[in-house]
């Protein structure tokens, strides 16, 4: 029997007492637990949304709004003045148009809504059929007076001009017959999806026509990336300097996709392009649309991060006054020890390795319970946090709206904008959606963690009782008779 | 030798002052086996107190074997404490959740003394003071006051101390048992040669003793 075995045994010297200190020191640690597991999950899946969203910056021609016609435009000399930016290492430009078939008699549809110049015509043919009773996707079809399709009506072809075809809409381009174009080259040759070059019979050489102008299939991609990011099957890929001359739409761009060397950055680039472009265009960053995605999310690490402070304050403060009232009940026998020789030290030592012995036990259970509760806990916080939040975005109107639009998505040249706005509101409304399927684990680390705060609140509560065993005198063994 | 000279203690109490020791002088001699006698309130339990350096006199002195006790620090009253003294209390003092010998161990503990050798003479001293068998693992509750009393002299003697003092050593006994207590401390004190000095009421006791002081008031009265 030395101080510490003595210390542990008196730990468990009053049985009804020793599992009410636990039983509360448990739940104190259990929440605790549960917090820091919670905080981990978040702050975890924080972490890979923003990882997610990659170093871009959209910029679309100003006057976006829901599909109205605006008359603005954005130029590649304007775009020039963002290429010399610091950490800027590269701009994708598009001019995106809409062309329908030249034998539908059906109305034709420009970019935004619009009615197409009589000139946006193509030999090619949609490779997507119409199912009017589907309403997944978010896309709704509006037949204007009412009434039945023409029976020859075809769906409009979208015609993507980019000065770098390896990537279009966020989107690696993966040909699988013939060659890539050259991007800033104007030489009529076009990339055609799988889908289209098989209902047009179409191969690497043949030829189709768009603005009555000869185009010539370089190669034929197919569709790649996520169902938010591919390109769709109803496209045609050609380059920027192409498009721009045979749609008439000289220096037009529609939007364009800045690449920032690091996310760290790409604040800093948003708001130098903003100056640069002032008015003339809507400039949005990823990490903005992903911050807002996670703002509920980082509600829910704040109220955790509070909760776990608070639940270990709280275990120090029950340790405390445990100790204290276990100190003040065997004052008498803390005078005998020191009648007998004992000095301070060995004391003190003593009361600590019973509060350590009941902290580490309280520990365990807090562990238990924390394991138990930790993934109701977040999964209840996220919930709670995201369905506020939801709330608040379905009053402003704005998010959860990807993939909507079909027809009127887009706003006069900005429709190009227009669709991929849409497409990334809809990826970060997804990962929204996961936000409910967060993954509390309870690792080594976690129960590191467990054992370190109890040790911390053992030696923060019962370094006050050093002060009140220091104050007792031997005597009072003596004043106790 | 223990050697008091014009010890005081005085405490505050509101606005005055109280004089629980006042200018109290005696000597005891080596193997002695002394008694101090008077009225509850006398001062008794504070000089015997104070000739155990639980707590520091007003002015005097208090000599043992030539040191001046009133004149050590802290950890020196400590060691003073644990090897020079021995105390038996009336209620006993045992550590409850602790078995007897576990008791008696715990000065030696203190002592520095190591595991397997404090044992061994923790079972000795029981043996000597008249317990033994299963009762040497029993805690302090499952022992009657006697037997607890008899723990409480083994674990004073576990250091052997020059000088044992006893408060009202058979205060809380029957008076058979409290006669055999006395007289094992008798006894005690003649074998070992150690000094006891024995705080009671009981003048039948005190009448047995080779000294008697008796106090008033804080006052010696006669010696």
């Amino acid at each position: 029997m030395n101080t510490v075995s003595r210390g542990i045994r008196n730990a468990f010297r009053n049985s009804m007492r020793t599992v009410a200190i636990v039983a509360i020191l448990g739940l104190s640690m259990g929440l605790a637990l549960s917090m820091l597991i919670a905080n981990k999950a978040v702050s975890n899946k924080i972490q890979s949304v923003k990882a997610s969203v990659g170093n871009t910056i959209t910029v679309a021609p100003a006057g976006f709004n829901g599909g109205s016609q605006v008359n603005n435009s954005l130029t590649t000399s304007e775009l020039s003045k963002v290429s010399s930016l610091d950490h800027v290492v590269g701009v994708n430009e598009t001019l995106t148009d809409r062309l329908s078939n030249s034998s539908s008699t059906a109305p034709s549809f420009g970019p935004g809504g619009s009615s197409a110049s009589s000139n946006a015509k193509t030999s090619l043919t949609s490779p997507v059929t119409l199912n009017l009773n589907s309403k997944t996707g978010g896309g709704h079809f509006f037949v204007s007076g009412g009434g039945s399709l023409p029976t020859n009506f075809s769906l409009p072809i979208t015609i993507i001009g980019t000065n770098d075809p390896s990537t279009v809409n966020s989107a690696a381009i993966n040909i699988t017959s013939g060659q890539t174009i050259n991007g800033s080259k104007s030489d009529n040759e076009a990339l055609v999806s799988s889908a289209m070059a098989t209902k047009n019979n179409l191969k690497v050489g043949s030829t189709f026509t768009a603005y009555s102008t000869t185009m010539t299939v370089a190669g034929i991609f197919s569709n790649s990336g996520t169902n938010s990011t591919k390109t769709t099957e109803d496209s045609v890929i050609v380059s920027l300097p192409t498009e721009q001359s045979i749609s008439g739409q000289t220096s037009d761009i529609t939007s364009a996709t800045i690449t920032v060397d690091s996310l760290d950055n790409l604040s800093s680039v948003t708001t130098a392009v903003k100056d640069k472009l002032g008015g003339s265009a809507d400039v949005t960053s990823s990490i903005e649309e992903a911050d807002e995605t996670v703002a509920p999310l980082n509600s829910v690490k704040n109220v955790s991060m509070y909760s776990l402070i608070g639940a270990i304050i709280a275990g120090a403060v029950i340790i405390l006054l445990t100790m204290v009232m276990i100190v003040r009940e065997r004052t008498r026998e803390i005078g005998v020890f020191k009648a007998i020789g004992a000095s301070n030290s060995k004391i003190t030592f003593q009361f600590m390795s019973e509060a350590i012995t009941l902290t580490v036990v309280g520990a365990i259970v807090g562990i238990l319970l924390g394991a138990i509760a930790a993934q109701p806990i977040t999964n209840t916080l996220v919930s709670n946090s995201s369905s506020s939040s939801t709330t608040s975005s379905q009053t402003t109107g704005f998010a959860g709206r990807g993939g909507g639009g079909f027809v009127g998505g887009g706003a006069s040249n900005a429709g190009g904008g227009g669709f991929t706005r849409g497409t990334a509101r809809g990826a970060f409304g997804g990962a929204r959606n996961d936000f409910t399927n967060l993954h509390a684990a309870v690792g080594f680390s976690i129960i590191l963690y467990g054992i370190g705060s109890a040790l911390v609140i053992a030696i923060v509560g019962s370094a006050a009782v050093s002060y009140f065993i220091a104050k007792i005198r031997p005597a009072e063994v003596m004043r106790t008779e | 030798m223990l050697k008091v000279k014009d010890l005081k203690k005085t405490y505050k109490s509101g606005d005055s002052n109280v004089n629980a020791v006042d200018g109290i002088s005696l000597n005891v001699s080596d193997g002695e086996f002394a008694s101090i006698v008077g009225r509850s309130g006398s001062g008794k339990t504070t000089l015997l107190s104070l000739l155990g350096a639980l707590d520091k006199p007003s002015s005097g002195s208090i000599d043992v074997d030539g040191q001046d006790i009133t004149q050590l620090h802290d950890k020196a009253l400590i060691k003073y404490r644990c090897t020079k003294i021995g105390y038996v209390f009336q209620s006993y003092n045992l550590v409850p959740n602790l078995t007897a010998t576990e008791n008696v161990m715990l000065p030696m503990e203190f002592a520095g003394v190591v595991k397997a050798e404090r044992e061994k003479r923790a079972r000795e001293l029981l043996e000597q003071v008249g317990l033994s068998g299963d009762k040497q693992d029993r805690k302090p509750p499952r022992l009657s006051g006697g037997e607890q009393q008899r723990v409480a002299i083994a674990r004073a003697l576990s250091n052997k101390p020059g000088l044992i003092l006893a408060d009202e050593p058979t205060g809380n006994l029957d008076s058979q048992t409290g006669a055999m207590i006395f007289d094992l401390l008798h006894n005690l004190a003649k074998s070992e040669n150690t000094t006891i000095v024995v705080v009671t009421h009981d003048l039948a006791i005190a009448g047995k003793t080779e000294k008697v002081f008796r106090l008033s008031d804080g006052k010696l009265v006669k010696n």
